[in-house]
């Protein structure tokens, strides 16, 4: 039993659970419609959309859907935003994985410096990132090149993953890397044959949630892709250019078809969220 | 919360000295070099998208530049872009909505999200689902939560206009425009304030609740005594990491009114990013982002002091 329902007699208990069914259950009412009433627009006919009063019953149809399915745009977008995102989290994987493990196990000079700076680079506005490494990029050949999206989007996952694997890699007794060690296992042995096998659980909570963040991004791509390269949210965004127009039945399927995967990748990562979100806070 | 601790633990100093029997010598001088070598790329790449960005960008916001320029081909303008900046109507008016738009979004965004975690923070059956389902707004795409919202407040076939009977355009007008971009980040962003604060709140130790309940307080003085106190520490990272985030607002409002109307919900990202990509003044847009930098850091280092004072009492 928790904390505020330990309080008070039977009968006050009771009428303490149904307040709190009756808050909970208005609360999810209320945050949960606007998503529920969009999905319900994208299963509507045209004429369905558009109806007054406004349809709460009809017969679903899967019509936006096939309709978005069968765009070209549509599905380059879904690639590009596949690769993207995958490419930022394997990047940010490798070059973040073992300076996780060494900050985690061995303190040297400057090492807390680069974790601060980490830090910083989480917690600074990306726009402020963005103007430089547009000029720098362009200048470069880079830009409209989905490797410039992934290279923009470690700011963000990079941070992150030394910030989860520091935490995991803190968690592992010392004891199995240095019995290896012992036995003549070099450090370089070690961490990939010892380390590395036992912390897959973190990898996994560390790259959904690198996965989401990159996924989710929207200014980064909006600023280095073209027509070409553009991701999902980019191509999203530009339903709302001036009007809504008219086909809310396109837009909201392809809206709920973008935001599936990240809602499956969350709940599949639930339990590893809040070491995600206070990741970047002083030491969570 | 529990600190995490960098000293050195005296297996580490073992350790630190190596593998020792049955090596070679390249091979003890590359485990001297491990550490070396699992940061360098790290750090390489901080340097790379970070460092040198930024460097670049506070030399450009001394410079006039145009983008057909080289690089470093700018003339030397002194100040003139930081005055332009605080001297243009529009740069303090971003200046002004960042403010209101942080300050309402965020403590919102704190009531709403230590009332939701509260009531998800008592056992009762089916709670989990509660839990499961509060959470969905804020792993929304933002773009997409925006758009949703853009049809929920459509003037003409919008079913909240139709609830309430009138034809308000509510992204036309500036006060419900401001209104409308804060509603939809207070309802993306109060579950995130809700996760954070419920595993708080799981990690509080029970004792002192109890030894309130026993000695006769009632709920709500087991509340206000007892666990806003404790709650405390969750309470400041929730409000740093909120604060840090709804300081770049961007998304919501580039969907829903691009800064419009009539600058009333101009963020202070908008402003750049307009400054910077619609209208190519980049070495403006150096400045805006060096501005924006600096507020950003002093607000991480205002908090960060206030969580280490609270550490240390």
């Amino acid at each position: 039993m928790s904390a505020l329902s330990g309080v008070g007699s039977r009968r006050s208990k009771l009428l303490f659970a149904g307040a709190v069914y009756l808050g909970l259950i208005a609360t999810t009412a209320v945050f949960l419609f606007p998503l529920l009433w969009v999905i319900g627009l994208s299963l509507k006919t045209r004429l369905q959309v558009f109806a007054t009063p406004p349809l709460f019953l009809w017969r679903p149809t899967f019509e936006n859907y096939l309709g978005v399915l069968s765009q070209a745009d549509f599905m380059q977008a879904f690639v590009n935003s596949l690769v993207v995102s995958s490419g930022a989290v394997l990047m940010s994987l490798c070059i973040g994985v073992p300076a996780a493990y060494a900050f985690a196990r061995f303190p040297f000079r400057g090492g807390s410096f680069l974790f601060f700076s980490l830090l910083v680079m989480r917690m600074l506005p990306p726009i402020a990132v963005l103007v430089p490494m547009y000029i720098l990029f362009s200048k470069f050949g880079l830009t409209t090149t989905r490797f410039s999206v992934v290279l923009a989007y470690t700011t963000f996952s990079l941070p992150l993953v030394v910030w989860i694997m520091r935490g995991f890699f803190e968690d592992l007794p010392r004891e199995l890397e240095e019995s290896a060690w012992v036995d003549g296992a070099s450090r370089y042995a070690a961490f990939r044959h010892v380390v590395l096998p036992l912390i897959r659980p973190g990898l996994v909570a560390a790259s959904i949630l690198c996965l989401q963040l990159a996924w989710n991004d929207f200014l980064f791509a909006a600023v280095l892709t073209n027509n070409a390269t553009r991701t999902l949210p980019v191509l999203m965004a530009a339903y709302s250019g001036g009007d809504t127009g008219v086909d809310w039945g396109g837009m909201t399927a392809s809206g709920a078809l973008v935001i599936l995967p990240v809602l499956i990748f969350s709940f599949v990562a639930q339990r590893h969220l809040v070491a995600g979100l206070s990741s970047g806070a002083v030491k969570g | 919360m529990g600190g995490t601790t960098t000293a050195v633990r005296p297996t580490a100093m073992r350790a630190a000295q190596g593998p020792s029997s049955g090596t070679t010598r390249t091979q003890r001088w590359l485990d001297r070099q491990f550490v070396r070598f699992a940061v360098l790329p790290t750090s390489a790449m901080m340097l790379l998208i970070f460092g040198v960005p930024l460097l670049f960008s506070f030399y450009l916001s001394f410079e006039g530049w145009s983008p057909e320029q080289a690089l470093f081909a700018g003339n030397f303008a002194g100040t003139a872009n930081y005055e332009d900046l605080l001297t243009d109507p529009q740069f303090l008016q971003s200046l002004r909505v960042t403010c209101i738009y942080t300050t309402i979004t965020v403590s919102t965004e704190l009531a709403f999200g230590l009332g939701i975690a509260l009531l998800l923070n008592i056992d009762l059956p089916w709670i989990g689902f509660f839990r499961t389902a509060l959470v969905v707004p804020m792993m929304i795409t933002p773009i997409v939560a925006a758009l949703c919202w853009k049809l929920l407040l459509d003037p003409d076939h919008g079913v909240i206009n139709y609830w309430i009977g009138s034809h308000i355009v509510w992204l036309g007008r500036p006060d419900t425009a401001l209104i409308s971009v804060m509603v939809v980040n207070l309802w993306q962003n109060a579950p995130y304030v809700a996760v954070l604060l419920l595993a708080g709140l799981r990690s509080l130790p029970s004792e002192p609740v109890e030894a309130a309940s026993i000695d006769g307080a009632s709920r709500w003085q087991v509340f206000w005594h007892v666990i806003l106190p404790l709650l405390r520490p969750y309470i400041l990272v929730a409000l740093l990491l909120r604060t840090i985030f709804e300081f770049r607002a961007f998304d919501n409002i580039y969907v829903m009114t691009s800064g419009g109307p009539a600058n009333a919900t101009m963020s202070l990202s908008m402003f750049t990013y307009l400054a910077s990509f619609v209208r190519f003044d980049l070495s403006l847009g150096a400045a805006a982002s060096w501005l924006m930098l600096l507020m950003s850091l002093l607000l991480c280092l205002f908090f960060i002091a206030a969580i280490r004072r609270r550490e240390a009492n």
